[in-house]
């Protein structure tokens, strides 16, 4: 497992087209995990991972800040409201967005070595 | 001798009068806090048909309409009704979108939010951000449930602050517990995890290791949404001692049908909405199951259902 300091984000960002919703303050990626069930995360996700998802209701926030998950990233160009976004940056909870599909986003992931 | 007024209007002493909260959020918040960010658009050759599917798809009251990119018109669900009505849904939105729109900005305070609602007699407004890019669209129910959200949260805030701030003063074991209590409604998605927050925080003032809240919260978190998606209603409550959590969900039925089934990971029998949020994966009760040191269920079909789990705690850094 590799940790992504905030140094290597940006260009591991930039890999799967991400857009910061919200802004990055010393983050460190500790890995990754992909659900879009809830219940899975909260009995699978690691502390300190990025989490891949197409979910953008307001449960994934409750979820992401139970687990300390460091990241959300939204596929498909999902974007959750505005009111949900400030949520996660009052939890300290980074999220992203990118146009590609869940999958297309785990292989680059994976490829720039988020294992 | 001055006549005594009908209703007592002035507040008591030292105590703020109670709309001002609310007042200072509608300054502070802005449109773009409560507006629903645009996901859903159409184009003016679209049939009325295809845009009244895409407002039952996506649970909305109103779709903008755009050409090359540009603010065109507004199909409402009034426009969608009189359609229907009067025969042309299979035309073309051109013909029958409203044109005359009056926009709001992403930066506008909900306050003028609100003079605009009054002023016009639209249901809705599409929101444009300083570039004049379409960003959203904004309701008065949106509004109502922004400032319902703010004014929860903040009531949550202080009620967490209070229990953590009381509780460690006393001496023996029994004054030092804290008991959070919350009422669950049936299909309220919006509400799960409030209980389980305010529980994380009584845990983390009093310095409980993360690992045990955590697990805490993850009993009570499930526990909630269980009520939420399969139950008729029900009370979730939280008694914090200093050496265990107990975290009790009652509710008023329908019960569960076999608890065997239910205890099975990958087996559910929530309803698509709670599918399509991402619940339903049919781990909630062994997860449960997973994360207490004690759990105890009891449910008959037709009747309440009643939880039982404890987590015991110990401060962070000490040895297990």
């Amino acid at each position: 497992m590799k940790l992504k300091t905030s140094a290597e984000l940006p260009p591991l960002l930039a890999l799967v087209q991400a857009s910061p919703l919200t802004k990055l303050d010393g983050v460190v990626l500790t890995g990754c995990y992909l659900s879009d069930l809830l219940s899975d995360v909260l009995a699978n996700a690691r502390p300190g991972v990025l989490w891949v998802t197409i979910q953008t209701h307001r449960n994934v926030v409750s979820v992401a800040s139970m687990k300390d998950i460091a990241a959300v990233l939204f596929t498909c160009g999902r974007k959750p409201e505005a009111a949900i976004i400030a949520e996660a940056a009052r939890e300290n909870i980074w999220l992203l967005n990118t146009p590609l599909t869940t999958f297309e986003s785990a292989g680059k992931l994976w490829e720039a070595g988020l294992r | 001798m001055n006549p005594t007024p009908a209703v007592e209007t002035n507040p008591k002493p030292g105590e703020k009068p109670a709309v001002s909260f609310a007042q200072e959020l509608v300054h502070e918040l802005r449109v773009r806090d409560a507006m629903t960010s645009l996901t859903v658009t159409a184009s003016a050759t679209d049939s009325l048909r295809s845009i009244q599917h895409l407002m039952k798809t996506h649970r909305i009251s109103g779709v903008p309409i755009l050409a090359q990119d540009e603010l065109v018109g507004i199909v409402s669900i009034e426009d969608i009704i009189n359609a229907l009505d009067k025969g042309h849904i299979s035309e073309p939105a051109e013909g029958w979108m409203s044109r005359k729109i009056v926009t709001l900005r992403d930066h506008f305070s909900l306050v003028r939010a609100v003079a605009e609602f009054d002023r016009h007699e639209f249901g809705r407004f599409p929101v444009l951000d300083g570039n004049n890019r379409l960003v959203g669209i904004i309701t008065r129910g949106d509004i109502t449930n922004c400032l319902m959200h703010h004014l929860e949260r903040r009531a949550e805030e202080v009620m967490a602050q209070e229990a953590a701030r009381v509780a460690p003063r006393a001496d023996d074991e029994k004054a030092q517990r804290v008991v959070i209590n919350a009422d669950v409604k049936s299909g309220d998605f919006d509400s799960a995890g409030k209980l389980s927050q305010r529980m994380r925080e009584v845990l983390r003032v009093r310095g409980i290791d993360p690992d045990a809240r955590r697990r805490a919260a993850i009993i009570a978190y499930e526990a909630e949404t269980n009520i939420i998606i399969h139950s008729l209603g029900g009370r979730i409550t939280a008694s914090i001692d200093p050496h265990k959590v107990s975290i009790e969900a009652m509710d008023s039925g329908p019960g569960i049908e076999n608890l065997d089934l239910a205890m099975q990971e990958g087996w559910s029998t929530a309803g698509p909405l709670a599918r399509e949020l991402g619940f339903g994966a049919g781990m909630g009760l062994p997860n449960i199951k997973r994360c207490a040191d004690k759990l105890a269920i009891q449910s008959e079909l037709g009747s309440s259902t009643r939880l039982h789990a404890e987590v015991l705690l110990q401060k962070a850094g000490t040895s297990s």
